[in-house]
């Protein structure tokens, strides 16, 4: 099972020895902290450039494509079934642009019927399939809330290579993003193509949509990246830094999900993840020292007592 | 044609009984518990559909899909504090829910200063991680689980039943029926507000209505139309029910009322089809619900009587026709007019389409074959007057409004020669002058 993985990954595998933590659950957490990171730092140019729910229906459609190809192969392996679930959110993606062009339904109207009909055809495809009783395939609903107990190392190896992937993109495109984002107009009179800006960001977040599944699930993923980039705004006005800060919030995120999964093993994942980005959120949203509540109120307390 | 079965109804004396035998008889063993599912699922989803009219129309679908994730901590709250699943605190604690969740979004997007997408997914994402964190861990107190948050259990409501006037009532179904009533008779009462809101917000605040008010109501109904919905269809695709059916209904009608019914029936319509069809294939009902709204929102786009692609193309393809048809009329017209001035005769090119146009064109007696050719025939002759006077009185009508040198009026008179009416054509000619000639010296034709 190790074979083809890092040597590093094996040392950090087997350093936590003596912490009695089982060797998997450390790397699968390395894995997931990994997605985390990524989806931190694509949700910032994502919520930048106003894209936050791209990836919602991205993930609610990935759902179906992950039963499909479990249906097309029989198997259960962690690459065929993300692969399904990327093709299906692109597609997904394509009836969303397809709806826009050509009907009179609202962008809003389009992207519930894209996300709600895809995530049904799933839900159907997952309850006939084990209805059926075709072996493994009660494991498919684990894509609904998350579920790493069940990744193994090469799983996380495969979470981790596309996440790292996504980064470099994203750094290496960021000059463009942040353009695009800030101030489109300009970017389109000066030459840039922002059609297709847009369209590698959105492809961007829903593969980092589709990493993350087996973390927070289809229904909940969305958050990893919407809420690490709010959180991390509060902080900062720089893009550099947001993204180094959202990067950090989601890898804190999804460590504390996937140890807490590990240790009580009822609960799903992903709300775990959500709900431990969501309290750096609510920090962030108290205490960052421009905007947040608390010194703003000290503040104006301060300024009140410098006025009388 | 075969007797229906009223005859052996009627003696058993029970309207109650009599419609569970004609649904067992209709739908096998179990029909009369099919029958109510299948109800119920109607139900909820016609209230769905006429509060998704709303919504859709004030675009704010993702608000109705972020209610939807949102209301689940304040059900569960309400169950573990004794409320009964559909009954009154339950149906409160939503609400109440529902408002607090548009609230904190707005606070969001105000401190936070992130755009308003954003901090619904934030808020809607943390509330439904709660909620479903909470299930988990009070699994044992409360009969919910994931699954039924998430894909609801419609196949289960017949069987929580409750005595009404000595009939056995699933209790979903009353649930159903009263949100149902209920949130139709709101929907008749305030209509008039709602639509003012939804199409002008700042005349109607302006008017003296309460715009804030009139928005918080429709969140309630929504919260109200969701929580009837959660058993039966779950959590996420309560937004097909809100979202899809109102869709398709806009693509059906341009009148507000009309589109409120059109998409609570279609709803019903929905339910009733893919809970036959789940059960069928054994898989879920609400899975199948979805399924059947999206191949309705489908069929929609394709064969909408007015905004279908299928309707579009035609008429698309039946302009293209028509500016052919009367692009060779003229190319015939000047032909003949040539030939009349310097007696030579000049050939039409017949190449590729042109060749059916031409035997479209002979076919409905507009050319005819003659000495020199094909010649225009009377009627022919008439279509080509209209189509070359349109042409030449707007090439005169250009030269003297646009500036434009004579070798570029063609090309924009090529192209309104087909669109201009009876009434505009007498107009220029009344400026030009009735005996007046194009600005490349040819005369224009009379109005035949």
């Amino acid at each position: 099972m190790m074979s083809g993985i890092p040597d590093v990954v094996c040392c950090v595998a087997t350093a936590p020895a003596w912490l009695a933590v089982p060797p998997n659950t450390v790397v699968v957490a390395a894995g997931v902290a990994a997605v985390g990171v990524a989806a931190g730092v694509i949700g910032s140019l994502a919520v930048l450039r106003k894209r936050a729910l791209a990836g919602d229906a991205a993930a609610h459609a990935a759902l179906a494509g992950v039963a499909l190809a479990f249906l097309a192969t029989g198997r259960r392996d962690l690459p065929v079934l993300l692969g399904g679930g990327l093709l299906a959110a692109l597609a997904a993606l394509g009836v969303l642009v397809l709806l826009r062009r050509y009907t009179r339904t609202r962008d809003d109207a389009a992207t519930a019927i894209v996300l709600s009909v895809s995530f049904g055809c799933g839900i159907a495809l997952v309850a006939g399939l084990t209805s059926r009783g075709v072996p493994d395939a009660a494991g498919l609903e684990h894509f609904l809330l998350g579920h790493t107990a069940a990744l193994t190392v090469a799983d996380a190896a495969l979470l981790a290579t596309v996440s790292a992937a996504a980064v470099v993109v994203a750094v290496v495109g960021l000059k463009e993003a942040t353009l695009v984002a800030f101030d489109p107009g300009f970017a389109a009179a000066s030459g840039w193509p922002v059609a297709a800006i847009d369209y590698c960001l959105v492809g961007l977040v829903a593969a980092m949509v589709i990493v993350g599944l087996p973390a927070a699930g289809a229904v909940l993923v969305t958050a990893l990246v919407v809420i690490p980039p709010v959180a991390a705004r509060q902080w900062t006005d720089r893009v550099p830094t947001m993204l180094l800060l959202a990067g950090l919030i989601g890898l804190a995120a999804a460590v504390f999900g996937v140890a807490a999964s590990a240790l009580v093993p009822r609960l799903a994942t992903g709300p775990l993840v959500v709900l431990a980005a969501a309290t750096l959120l609510a920090v962030s949203l108290l205490a960052a020292p421009e905007r947040g509540l608390l010194p703003r109120a000290w503040r104006r307390r301060s300024a009140r007592r410098g006025a009388a | 044609m075969g007797r229906f079965p009223l005859a052996q109804l009627a003696p058993m004396g029970d309207a109650g009984e009599g419609v569970q035998h004609l649904a067992e008889r209709l739908l096998g063993p179990g029909g009369g518990m099919h029958a109510w599912a299948m109800a119920t699922a109607a139900l909820v989803a016609a209230a769905c559909g006429l509060v998704g009219t709303l919504l859709v129309v004030r675009r704010m679908s993702l608000v109705g899909d972020a209610i939807s994730h949102a209301v689940l901590p304040g059900i569960v709250v309400a169950v573990l504090a004794g409320g009964r699943p559909g009954g009154p605190l339950v149906l409160a604690a939503a609400v109440a829910t529902a408002l607090a969740t548009v609230w904190l979004t707005e606070r969001l997007t105000a401190t936070g200063r992130m755009a308003e997408d954003a901090s619904a997914g934030v808020v809607f994402t943390t509330m439904f991680a709660g909620g479903v964190l909470l299930v988990t861990a009070f699994a044992s107190r409360i009969d919910l689980d994931p699954g039924c948050i998430l894909h609801g259990v419609l196949e289960l409501v017949p069987f929580d039943t409750v005595a009404v006037a000595g009939h056995e009532v699933p209790r979903g179904f009353l649930t159903a029926s009263a949100v149902c009533a209920g949130l139709a008779l709101a929907a008749v009462v305030t209509w008039k507000l709602q639509v003012f809101t939804a199409f002008d917000p700042e005349a109607a605040a302006a008017a003296g209505i309460p715009v804030r008010g009139v928005t918080a109501g429709l969140m309630a109904a929504t919260a109200l139309a969701t929580v009837a919905s959660f058993e039966v269809v779950g959590a996420i695709l309560v937004v097909a029910l809100l979202v899809v059916p109102a869709a398709t209904a806009e693509l059906l009608t341009h009148r507000l009322h009309r589109m409120a019914v059109l998409a609570a029936g279609l709803g019903g319509c929905a339910a009733v089809l893919g809970y036959l069809a789940a059960w069928r294939l054994a898989t879920s009902a609400a899975g199948m619900i979805a399924v059947v709204l999206g191949l309705q929102y489908a069929a929609a786009v394709c064969f909408a009587p007015e905004d279908g692609l299928v309707i579009r193309g035609l008429r698309r393809l039946a302009l293209a026709w028509r500016v052919a048809c009367e692009d060779r009329l003229a190319a015939y017209w000047r032909a003949e007019e040539t030939r009349d001035r310097c007696t030579r005769p000049v050939p039409v090119a017949t190449t590729g389409a042109g060749r059916f146009v031409d035997a479209w064109l002979a076919a409905t007696g507009r050319i005819a074959r003659g000495p020199g050719g094909r010649l225009l025939t009377a009627r022919g002759r008439e279509q080509a007057d209209t189509v070359v006077r349109s042409h030449r009185l707007w090439e005169s009508w250009l030269g003297r409004h646009a500036e434009l040198p004579s070798d570029h009026l063609h090309p924009p008179a090529e192209w309104i020669e087909h669109h201009l009416g009876a009434d505009v054509r007498r107009r220029i000619e009344a400026e030009v002058g009735a005996r007046a000639r194009d600005p490349h010296g040819r005369p224009i034709p009379p109005e035949p």
